[in-house]
């Protein structure tokens, strides 16, 4: 609930995921660290940063099932409309 | 190629061609600035076009520093960005529009290009040491918000108050205060308390914001503050990536969010809002808050707990959240632009068929509220609602 320096730039010890991933966050997957070292450099990530974009996420596409279409439209119906 | 440029283009290469190559262009159907100009210029996109433009040696800063303007820091773009959204957390490296806008503002200005408006804010504000928000008010009178209620000075924990909030919106803060006081929460005040520097980082005065910075922290330690308590999103902001930035593992401070404090507060029963406020709202995420930080949900919790409250939420992705123009320093530069945004986001709140628009951020509502009265919508703070609620009257 607060920012502490220590914490947020402290991750949590990774778990090996597979070959190329690993795990520090539940379901979080990241790429090695180690692969990213030569043509793009991982940037500073604090935990906060990580959470929001996996909640962001989360939130998005919860609002895209909500959104799902649920009939088909033809493109006759859609023409109608706009000469109505 | 003057340096300067050189390495600038070389420190933000690799985001800028990442987004060149996708250039999918999500990130400018969420931009408040894009909603209301539609001005290619000022896209997400074309500030990091242009940092591959400089790169290869075809412009200057001079050349489109006045582009830069057209940014709130909303940190939509971001959020929207697939390169963020779905990719960033999984590389570790993600789309940094709004750091990227800050680092050419700062570029500009340490190349001597200025924005007048940017120019003059800073002078006044490196001058007074609060922001120039209203005038006949001073650096003594930063903490008048306070008076008669009997706060100390110093302590473990203090409050920090925004210089808007401070001068120009005081029931705000007296109303937290009185919250808090209610919950049995100690806090006290801060000795002598400066601008916590984060405008002066967005409009690219960089030096200035490292000094008040410098300052304020210096102070916190000779009182022996562990925990800065912040109502104000923007200096959440500050004190949450500008501070760690410039002091690194140093910076041994708490920072707390009033909201998120408020919101656990009322779910341990230490808070019980009981008195019905009888209107029908709809909430104004700030964008710090909401896109910036990830904090949607302690608001809607707090509103929630408000008896009497018909509450309508936006229909939208959270974190897509419309903006209110206010941020990044484009009401200083660009007051109408700020203003067409406002509108926007009033209309949005109007579709709701809502009387009132809560904020939780000080900056959001001078422009809302002027917003708001073409269509008798009122708008009033979070903080203030629930103190009404508890039956603290600020
Ligand atoms: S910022 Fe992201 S969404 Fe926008 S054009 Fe670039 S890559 Fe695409
Ligand atoms: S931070 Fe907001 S205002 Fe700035 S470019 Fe991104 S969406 Fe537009």
């Amino acid at each position: 609930m607060s920012y502490r320096y220590q914490d947020e730039m402290t991750p949590p010890p990774p778990e090996r995921a597979s070959e190329v991933a690993v795990t520090r966050f539940e379901h979080v997957y990241e790429v090695d660290p180690a692969l990213m070292t030569e043509h793009v450099t991982q940037q500073t990530f604090p935990n906060w940063d990580t959470l929001r974009l996996v909640r962001s996420r989360a939130d998005h596409l919860a609002w895209m099932h909500a959104h799902f279409a649920d009939k088909v439209v033809s493109g006759e119906e859609l023409l109608d409309d706009l000469d109505r | 190629m003057p340096d300067p440029e050189k390495r600038f283009a070389e420190e933000w290469r690799d985001a800028a061609y990442n987004c060149f190559s996708s250039g999918h262009k999500f990130c400018r159907e969420v931009c408040p600035v894009m909603q209301v100009t539609r001005n290619e210029s000022w896209s997400p996109t074309a500030f990091h076009a242009n940092v591959v433009a400089m790169e290869q040696g075809s412009l200057e800063v001079s050349d489109v520093a006045a582009d830069y303007v057209n940014c709130t820091g909303c940190g939509a773009c971001e959020l929207r960005c697939p390169n963020s959204l779905f990719t960033g957390d999984f590389y570790r490296f993600r789309t940094r529009t709004v750091d990227l806008v800050k680092g050419v503002r700062s570029l500009a200005v340490r190349q001597g290009v200025h924005q007048p408006g940017w120019q003059r804010w800073n002078e006044l504000t490196a001058e007074r040491t609060h922001e120039p928000v209203a005038d006949g008010v001073s650096q003594e009178r930063v903490r008048d918000w306070a008076q008669g209620l009997d706060l100390t000075v110093g302590g473990e924990t203090i409050l920090f108050v925004d210089c808007e909030a401070a001068f120009y919106r005081p029931s705000v803060p007296r109303s937290v205060a009185r919250v808090l006081e209610l919950a049995g929460y100690k806090f006290g005040l801060m000795n002598e308390q400066w601008c916590c520097g984060g405008p002066a980082a967005e409009m690219g005065y960089e030096d200035q914001a490292r000094r008040f910075a410098e300052h304020n922290l210096a102070d916190w330690r000779a009182a022996g503050v562990r925990r800065v308590l912040v109502l104000d999103p923007h200096d959440y902001i500050t004190f949450t990536e500008d501070y760690p930035k410039y002091f690194g593992e140093s910076f041994d401070i708490e920072v707390v969010l009033v909201v998120e404090l408020l919101a656990a507060l009322i779910r341990e029963g230490r808070l019980v809002p009981h008195l019905p406020v009888e209107r029908t709202v709809t909430y104004h995420d700030p964008c710090r808050l909401n896109k910036r930080k990830g904090i949607w949900q302690e608001p809607r919790e707090v509103l929630r707990a408000i008896p009497g409250l018909t509450f309508h939420d936006v229909d939208r992705v959270s974190q897509w959240s419309y903006c209110s123009g206010a941020g990044g320093g484009l009401a200083v530069e660009k007051p109408e632009l700020t203003a067409k945004i406002s509108e926007m986001r009033m209309g949005k709140a109007a579709e709701l068929g809502v009387d009132t628009l809560v904020t939780a951020c000080p900056w959001a509502e001078r422009p809302l509220t002027a917003a708001g009265e073409a269509r008798s919508i009122g708008v009033v703070d979070l903080h203030e609602l629930l103190a009404e609620s508890l039956g603290v009257a600020p």
